[in-house]
Order: C-alpha cells, then structure tokens, then sequence
C-alpha cells in the first residue's frame, strides 16, 4: 500500500494547542505552513458530530488582522469587493480580496466592531497576501494594520447544540445570559474569557449553527478544554472539509484562485461594482458585462467511489472541465463533487466523470448537496 | 502500536499482510496501515482470474482523504476477492487481519514468500 502524495509530511508550525492534539492522538498534517490536526480518529464519526450535536475545531491557522483607525472603514472599502457600508456594529459579511486582474487572492470575512475597529480573518495560506493589501491601501489613509494570527487562536464551536454549549461556557466567566444565543447569524461581539478580551462570531464554515471563538493564544487551552468538558467533539479538518463540501461552500486553492474569476463560481453577490474604488474593480466589471467562461457546478454520483479533485468531466469523449474538490458525502453516503465546467455545456448534458480511467456517470446537482439552515 | 502482531503472517513494506492457505495465499493490509488510511470508504479489488504480479498494483483502498494503490505481494492468480467490502469497507478498519480480508492469490512462484517481512521486520519497518 502506498500512498498517493496528496499531502507534504513535514512537520509546520506548531499552534498554540499542540499539546492537547498530541494527547488526543491527532493526526497532524502541516497546513499553510502550521501543523494542524486532520483528524483524532474517525472523519465520518467527527463529521456526524457536527451535524447531530456539537463539535470543536481547532482552526487556530487563521489569520487574525486588526485594521483601526479614523479610516479603518475606508481601508476595507478600497481592499475588497463587497461592501462594508452596509454593515453595522457587530455585524460581518463574506469578501473577496482580488487581485487588478479580478482573480481571487483570497476569501475571507470581515467584521465590523465599530466603525474605527474592524477584524478581518482570512485564510492561512493567503493571510501575507491579504495583509500586504491592507497595508498597502492603509498607507494613504490614517488607518493602521495590526497581523496577529500568531497571538490569536481561534476555536469553532458548530453543530445543532453549539450555541447552547457556548452559552454555558461562557457564563461561567461571567458573559451575558445566552450570550450565543442572543448574537445573531454573522454577528460578532465581544466577550470576557478568562479575564481577557475575547471575540465572539456568529459565523463558520459547516453549514451548522455555531460561533468562531478569537482569544488570545495564552486562553485558548483552557477554553478548549471547557468546551469539551461541556460537550464538545474535537474535530479536525478532514471534517471541516466534508462539512464544507456537503454545503457547496468554495475553499481557495479549490474553487478559487487567482486564475478563477469570482463570476465563475457564483459569487456576483459578493462583489459590488457600483461603489467607490476598490482593488480589481476595472476588471471585474468587465468580467461582470460578458457570459463567464466556466461555471461552478455540483456532481452526485451512485455507488461508493469518491470523487476526488482534478478529475476530468466528460461529455461523451470530450473534456467539458475538472473536478474541484470531491469526497463521499459521510451524511449522504454518496459521491459529491463540485466541478468548474465550461459555461457552453448544456444543463441536461449527460456528465460523466473520468475516475483514474473509468468513466462514471455524475448528476448535475445544484449545491447545497444537503439542506441545513446556520442561522 | 496498539495490538501485537498476528505472527501466522507475512508482510510487506507497503504495509500489506499475508496468510499462507496451502498453494494460496491470503492478502489484507495491516492495523498499522489502517490506522494510517482513518475510515476506509472504498476499496477497488480485481475479480477471480486476474493474473497479478508481485510488487506491481492490483488494487486501490481510499479514505476520505487519500487514495492508495496496493500492492501484490506475490505472482499469481485472484482466486477470490472480499465481496463483503464493497457494502462495508469499514471491515478493513474493524478487523484488517480477518474479515477485511482483501484477496486470496494462487501463488505461482513460492519463492516470492522468502522475499516478504516476518513479524519482526515489519515492527522495524512501522518503527515500532
């Protein structure tokens, strides 16, 4: 048995929880240049948790980027493509940091504590990228940049008794009653744990109810191990990925890259054109006025065999696109995959999938591949 | 390591077992190998009849994260493959040395066995 390279072996960063990983049993695997845990046994048991009852992710690799000052707003407005005017205190929305060329350097959410004090948490891997942008844009304005990813932890608290779960936690250092609870869908407030200043989002990447937990890195081994005293699975990334699958959600370096257009992949609702300047504004509205090249879809196949990235789709003989990312659904029990395919290929084309030289037949489905609601 | 080491086997460094049954030989892989793999969601096995050639790919096994090839430890022919797994390849994490049984191959050289890792070797092998 040998395995496939699909993931490098040497060790990343250690984050700020490496001790209870180790003595849980994780596997490690480095990500974005940090050793994170892929999973601590099973990913169907950890998935499951997730969608029955709660689980807890260590997603500590995030960036964590403070922009505050006068022009913080403005700052944010010139850096990504949607709109932040619309939002209020404590309150977030989904963004895109595009390059001038319009592809997609990363993805990200950005929160709105006050109107001079915003947090924008973006990817690991792309964290450098987003930061230099930030800084770039801010030198003009009176507006400062702050990178803390290495002294913010972050904990993911997600599943149907998340909140609950959180609720009590929390107010045993001393937060407001059903501070979870009462925080709605992407709002973000700030709480006390542990004496120290903490951030409470309403936000995650499962399709689950649930919170993003931001605290200082010195806090995050004694809130991790609150949680799962209370209640809480530890789940790994594995997990998080076919969480995020299941729900259709994109992840850079899958459905977006700088060589993916944000009109590709169904994103048009996060990039606001008719508003003040912002990096990569002119070509998005280029792109905007043509018909996208590709098109973003979901495939769902019979049987077991997991569909995998980077697969070929096929029309007859003819190759209409690639698969992006793919796995067998542990809720559905089915392969699903979602696949960037040439926006001429019809709706009703019979698809197949090229699965390491066989052909198999694939359903054109429209993600989510499963119905959860996280608000 | 968790559980000793069934030493009836064979192994190889691809982390495959075998079990010799007279001119056949019984192929699985190992508790190592699994625990490695996390929860087994497919397994491709070739049909009776298919000729296999020691060292060469036979088959697939995949995870949710990863596929991996396996590998024939020895020349010969599938006599049967584990049907059972195509509805439950989780056998192969709950009981690799027994009924997550891969093949059975009619052996065509017997001096490929001398080649395969006795109980020891294979610790050495997993660092164990």
């Amino acid at each position: 048995m040998s395995e496939h390279p699909d993931v490098r072996t040497d060790e990343g960063r250690a984050g700020p929880l490496a001790d209870r990983h180790e003595a849980l049993g994780a596997t490690m695997a480095p990500f974005a240049g940090w050793a994170m845990p892929i999973r601590y046994g099973s990913i169907a048991e950890e998935h499951r948790a997730v969608r029955t009852s709660v689980g807890v992710f260590d997603v500590s690799h995030l960036g964590t980027v403070r922009i505050e000052g006068r022009e913080a707003l403005e700052v944010v407005k010139a850096s990504f493509t949607n709109d932040p005017t619309t939002l209020v205190d404590g309150r977030s929305q989904y963004t895109l940091c595009c390059t001038e060329q319009g592809g997609v350097l990363d993805d990200l959410i950005v929160y709105r504590r006050r109107a001079d004090r915003w947090l924008a948490v973006p990817n690991a891997a792309n964290t450098a990228a987003v930061v230099a942008r930030l800084q770039a844009v801010a030198a003009e304005r009176d507006a400062s940049v702050h990178d803390e990813s290495t002294g913010w932890a972050v904990l993911a608290v997600q599943g149907p008794q998340a909140l609950a779960l959180v609720d009590r936690v929390l107010a045993d250092h001393g937060a407001l009653v059903d501070v979870a609870s009462a925080t709605p869908h992407l709002g973000v407030r700030e709480v006390a744990i542990a004496g120290r200043e903490a951030v409470l989002a309403r936000t995650g990447y499962t399709g689950e109810r649930g919170v993003e937990l931001m605290l200082p890195v010195d806090a995050a081994g004694r809130v991790w191990d609150e949680l799962r005293g209370a209640g809480a699975r530890p789940v790994g990334l594995g997990a998080r990925d076919t969480l995020r699958l299941e729900m259709g959600y994109p992840l850079h370096g899958h459905e977006l890259s700088v060589d993916i257009s944000p009109y590709e992949v169904g994103l048009r609702w996060a990039v606001k054109l008719d508003r003040p300047a912002f990096v990569g504004q002119e070509a998005l509205r280029d792109a905007s006025a043509g018909e996208p090249a590709r098109r973003l879809i979901g495939l769902r196949a019979e049987g077991r065999r997991p569909l995998r990235e980077g697969m070929p789709v096929l029309v007859g003989d003819r190759v209409v696109g690639a698969t992006t990312s793919g796995t067998l659904s542990p809720s559905l029990q089915v392969p699903i995959a979602l696949a960037l395919v040439q926006r001429t290929t019809p709706p009703d084309a019979a698809l197949q999938v090229d699965v390491r030289g066989r052909p198999v037949p694939v359903e054109r489905v429209r993600p989510p591949f499963l119905d959860r609601d996280p608000r | 390591m968790s559980a000793p080491l069934p030493d009836d086997l064979r192994f190889t460094e691809q982390h495959e077992w075998v079990r010799r049954d007279g001119d056949e030989v019984v192929v699985g892989i190992t508790a190592h190998a699994q625990e490695q793999l996390g929860d087994v969601v497919y397994v491709d096995l070739p049909g009776p009849g298919t000729s296999v050639q020691a060292e060469q790919p036979f088959g697939e096994v995949e995870s949710h994260k990863s596929v991996s090839d396996l590998f024939a430890p020895v020349s010969g022919e599938i006599s049967a493959r584990n049907d059972a797994l195509d509805e439950r390849p989780e056998l192969v994490n709950e009981d690799p040395y027994g009924e997550g049984w891969l093949v059975r191959i009619t052996i065509a050289e017997a001096a490929d066995l001398d080649g395969l890792l006795d109980a020891a070797g294979y610790r050495a092998v997993v660092g164990d």
